[in-house]
């Protein structure tokens, strides 16, 4: 006992003789900021930050032979913020609350520009592509849309995937099909009415998992109709055996790299291409 | 006088002949020694080469003698080994299987051309040397007159970099606790996933279902690891970068079990070889490089006064190492989130088959395209498991995923020239399926460790393709001396050259060689507790010339086989209230030899002792035979116990032989029956170490003879518990449990 009091003592002593105090300014915007960036530098018995959000400085006091002020500022950036020694990952920045979203240390327009002209980019070529199919084949909207809803599966966007679907459905009803060639058209009669109703229900709900039941069937009702009337571009017909519990479910994609629409991020690159459509 | 002339004369002509071949012989003398090194906080013994960790980067030029002279100054002996090099086999510096090992106080000089370039690395192929220090970068450097000379590439400024892991646990001792099934490894790295966790996260059932099919607690690595180093630090700057500079990172994973991320806050990173082979520059977002790979990748600074963290992260993510590229404050990238790992055990479970077997349910992965732990990425997949007892805490539950993330995989990697080997030459075909399992860490390849089997022969000339599977839980990066060999990944004439070949569970690559290079060469998984468990092969080319380093091969063999299957000796004593229960047991691949006892502190208590001599039959080890022998002796005043069949047994004094055999049953239980030389039979159902929170085990024990115990156990350190158990001999007890 008499010992452990005395360590005890010992250790404090040791604890006041190194402790150093600093002020330094780390970015900031508000009362949120304050505490993700007190809670990231406190440490117990080696670190304390005060934080103002006035001055936009903490006081940082640590334990000079357990910690260092590079450390406390390197926690408190991995947490999202600016200091002189440190800039926060673009990252965690970014999914800083928008009340947090402080001008930051540093320019970072290069990142920006990068980011629009990509934005640019996918956008007219998305479009340049939509004008092309029109002229082609008479199912082509029908094709188009079906990917849209597919890909808002794939980022696990139930929102989206309703809104595409009801996008979809209107290509449905518009395919004139007096343009369809004969094997098309039969094709097309025999999966339309169960296509209408897969689509009907994935528009008329936002949950994801429910969506993707439907857009099994769809799918492949999707797939009869393309097999026989083909594709300018190689079209993908893709199987996850783990889709659906285990009983597996297919999807038409335009790329050969595996996206998977049943299960998102979470087992993006699950699947295989079982067949290429051209 | 005339004699001194005579000399110089020769000697000058021996210079001359050497300038005339425009060869230059590059020397370097590498002193190896033992030492202490602090990277935790504590003083523990490493082994330095030239008074420094990592050895010292060594580098030649394509068309250079490498002369490199080793004194070895510690109490053991050692090698070293030319990783990814072409070279004879003489050079290749295995210990029992290309050359003796270099002895204590000895010098030994190994001396080879170089006949190619790239990224390598060397380290020591003697017992766990490589674990505490012994692992160094080796650059071979392109002529500027080679005519796959890349402007923009080669001609850039680069840097060594050697990726390596530091544990305070002597490495022989890891080795033995990853045997024993030690999870203190696992509670320091908050990976048990015990029911109390599983609960927590609402994945009971995912647990039960876990332990229903015999697995243990999951993880992607199994060592848990002090401290993570770049070039032997953990964090380090290079300011003379600027901005606009583009630099071109030699890396190594250098590490002894770890995989490593690799990412960069500076941008994308371009991949431009692999193993020291050149490949067509590809941008990713990151990349895994497997334990002895070696990636080539250019980086760019893009800002003036910002240095970009070039960061490392060991696939179990508990920490990480940085190096700063550049002057200026940090630019960091952000930590990789942790794993979760029950979505990991819900994924397996439906991949596991009740027999052990795994079941891919028809998906073909090969060449790391399909990562089957993505499930357990939050970077990925999006943190699944937010906690909301902190409101505050936005750093995790605003935690987006990305799913445009750019990971490379060996499907991306393509030759910048064909690779085709002749086409006219024999094809040897070889198939092996990599085995293993986590309870008592075997690893194999076709369930056969080394000293299970024969060297392969091969003929020179041949072309020898190997398929590889994985049907074991862990991924394995299987390394062959001596020859790189092409990786069939769909690119065609262009496959990529590797000496390393990471695979995954579940997966099935073919990788194809010229046999061109007489000798014996090592086939391996280069982690190295699953080599020194015995994953190996050696191929050995028919009608090789005899090694002058290697004059016994044959003994030499049964040598390098015996290292790879030793013994491993675990004890551990309760020492309670109401007596000392323990067991001590010494084990390799197939053999158990386990006596387990019981000593009361009085004569009614009793004393006895169970011994086993058992051998595990099966590729998971589920069944163990064994003959035993019984002693006891108490003092009861003769009164007759009967076992639930009726058999008396006063067990006053008893010495008795059996024999036996134990089966591991769903839930891990222990299913033991065993027949006694008097006519006694038992069956007994036992589980240790049930995992009911991070540090709380629970133990039982029921059988025949009537006799039960139950406790409990609190893991206080890697060597002490304290416990608590009733036993139905010897009544309640409380103690403190030590185990080595």
């Amino acid at each position: 006992m008499a010992i452990s009091v005395l360590l005890y003592l010992v250790a404090g002593n040791a604890q006041a003789k190194n402790f150093k105090s600093e002020s330094v300014k780390i970015y900031g915007n508000c009362a949120m900021c304050e505490k993700t960036i007190e809670k990231a530098g406190n440490l117990s018995n080696e670190a304390k930050v005060d934080w103002d959000k006035d001055t936009k400085r903490a006081i940082i006091s640590f334990d000079s032979l357990a910690t260092s002020k590079e450390e406390i500022l390197k926690r408190i950036a991995l947490a999202g913020y600016d200091s002189e020694l440190f800039f926060a990952p673009n990252d965690t920045y970014a999914n800083l609350p928008e009340c947090c979203q402080y001008g930051r240390a540093k320019n970072d327009s290069h990142n920006m520009e990068a980011h629009k002209q990509k934005m640019n980019a996918d956008h007219s070529q998305h479009g340049a592509m939509a004008q092309e199919n029109q002229n082609k084949n008479p199912l082509a909207g029908v094709f188009e849309h079906y990917f849209s809803v597919k890909d808002a599966l794939v980022s696990t966007d139930g929102p989206l995937a309703s809104n595409k679907a009801e996008i979809l459905l209107k290509s449905v009803m518009e395919v004139e099909m007096d343009k369809l060639s004969m094997e098309v058209h039969m094709a097309w009669m025999k999966v339309l009415k169960d296509l209408k109703t897969a689509i009907g229900n994935i528009a008329a709900t936002k949950d994801v998992g429910k969506q993707r039941v439907y857009f099994k069937s769809l799918s492949k009702d999707m797939f009869e109709v393309i097999k026989v009337s083909k594709s300018e571009t190689p079209v993908y017909y893709q199987f996850c055996p783990m889709a659906d519990s285990g009983k597996g479910a297919n999807w038409l994609s335009l790329e050969e790299d595996i996206k998977n629409p049943y299960y998102g991020s979470q087992m993006l690159s699950c699947g295989k291409t079982v067949e290429t459509i051209k | 006088m005339t004699y001194y002339k005579y000399c110089l004369a020769v000697f000058i002509l021996i210079l001359s002949l050497h300038f005339g071949y425009g060869q230059n012989v590059v020397r370097y003398d590498l002193t190896v020694t033992d030492t202490i090194v602090n990277f935790s906080g504590k003083e523990k013994r490493a082994i330095a080469v030239n008074g420094q960790i990592p050895m010292p980067t060594l580098t030649f030029t394509e068309g250079d003698i490498a002369e490199i002279v080793v004194h070895n100054k510690l109490k053991e002996g050692t090698s070293l080994h030319w990783h990814g090099v072409y070279l004879p086999n003489k050079e290749d510096g295995v210990p029992f299987l290309t050359q003796m090992p270099i002895a204590p106080n000895t010098t030994h000089t190994y001396r080879f051309p170089i006949i190619q370039n790239g990224t390598h690395w060397y380290h020591s192929h003697s017992g766990l040397q490589e674990q505490i220090g012994m692992y160094g970068s080796l650059i071979l450097k392109k002529k500027e007159t080679d005519p796959t000379f890349r402007e923009g590439i080669d001609d850039l400024p680069t840097v060594p970099v050697i990726l390596s892991e530091w544990t305070d646990i002597k490495p022989e001792n890891v080795h033995r606790m990853l045997h024993n099934a030690n999870d203190w490894g696992g509670i320091k790295k908050g990976t048990v996933q015990s029911y109390s966790e599983a609960i927590k996260a609402g994945h009971f059932k995912t647990k039960l279902e876990n332990e229903w099919k015999r697995m243990l607690a999951m993880d992607v690595s199994d060592v848990y690891y002090d401290k993570f180093l770049i070039n032997g630090k953990n964090e380090s700057q290079l300011s003379q970068f600027k901005a606009g500079d583009k630099v071109r990172l030699r890396l190594a994973n250098g590490g002894a079990s770890s995989y490593f991320w690799l990412s960069y806050a500076g941008g994308k990173m371009t991949v431009v070889a692999n193993d020291g082979n050149d490949v067509e520059p590809v941008d990713v977002d990151r990349l895994i490089i497997g334990v002895s790979e070696t990636y080539d990748v250019v980086v760019s600074i893009p800002q003036e006064d910002t240095a970009y963290e070039f960061l490392a992260t060991p696939e179990d993510r508990t920490k990480s190492a940085s190096i700063y590229l550049g002057n200026g404050a940090i630019q960091l990238k952000s930590r990789m989130p942790k794993l979760k790992y029950f979505e990991g055990m819900e994924m397996m479970n439906g991949m596991m088959n009740m027999d052990g077997s795994m079941d891919d349910m028809g998906m073909d992965m090969s060449l790391q395209k399909m990562d089957m732990n993505t499930v357990m990425y939050p970077e990925v997949t999006g943190s699944g498991d937010v906690k909301m007892d902190d409101k505050m805490d936005h750093e995790n539950h605003s935690m987006k995923a990305d799913a445009n993330l750019v990971t490379l995989n060996y499907g991306m990697l393509k030759a910048p020239h064909p690779t085709t080997l002749p086409k006219d030459a024999p094809v040897r075909e070889l198939r092996f399926e990599l085995t293993g399992n986590m309870n008592r860490y075997v690893w194999s390849m076709d369930n056969k460790v080394l000293s299970e089997t024969d060297k392969i022969l091969i003929k020179k000339g041949e072309n020898v393709r190997i398929t590889l599977y994985n049907g074991s839980m862990m991924r394995h990066p299987m390394h062959l001396h001596g020859h790189d060999f092409r990786v069939l990944n769909g690119q065609g004439e262009y496959a990529p050259l590797m000496n390393v070949l990471d695979i995954m569970p579940m997966e099935t690559d073919t990788i194809e060689f010229l046999a061109n290079a007489e000798g014996d060469w090592f086939f391996h998984c280069h982690i190295l507790y699953h080599m020194m468990a015995g994953m190996n092969r050696v191929y050995s080319y028919e009608q090789q010339a005899p090694n002058p380093y290697l004059p016994d091969k044959k003994w030499a063999y049964k040598k390098l086989q015996m290292e790879s299957n030793k013994f491993h000796f675990m004890a551990e004593n309760d020492f309670a209230s109401n007596g000392n229960d323990g067991k001590a047991m010494l084990q390799n691949t197939r053999w158990s030899i386990g006596t387990e006892w019981r000593l009361g502190y009085h004569d009614d208590h009793g004393y006895e002792s169970e011994t086993h001599i058992g051998r595990y039959i099966g590729k998971n080890q589920w069944f163990m035979s064994f003959v035993g022998f019984d002693w006891r002796y108490r003092k009861t005043e003769g009164s007759v116990e009967k076992n639930i069949f009726g058999q008396g047994n006063t067990k006053d004094s008893r010495a008795v032989l059996s024999l036996g055999a134990e089966y591991t049953l769903p839930l891990l239980i222990t299913l033991q029956g065993e027949v006694f030389t008097d006519g006694n039979v038992r069956f007994q159902l036992m589980r240790e170490d049930i995992p009911i929170s991070p540090r709380l085990r629970w133990a039982f024990m029921v059988n025949t003879d009537k006799e039960y115990m139950t406790g409990l156990k609190y893991i206080v350190t890697r060597n002490l518990g304290i416990s608590t158990h009733y036993d139905s001999d010897m009544g309640l007890g409380f103690g403190a449990t030590l185990n080595y």
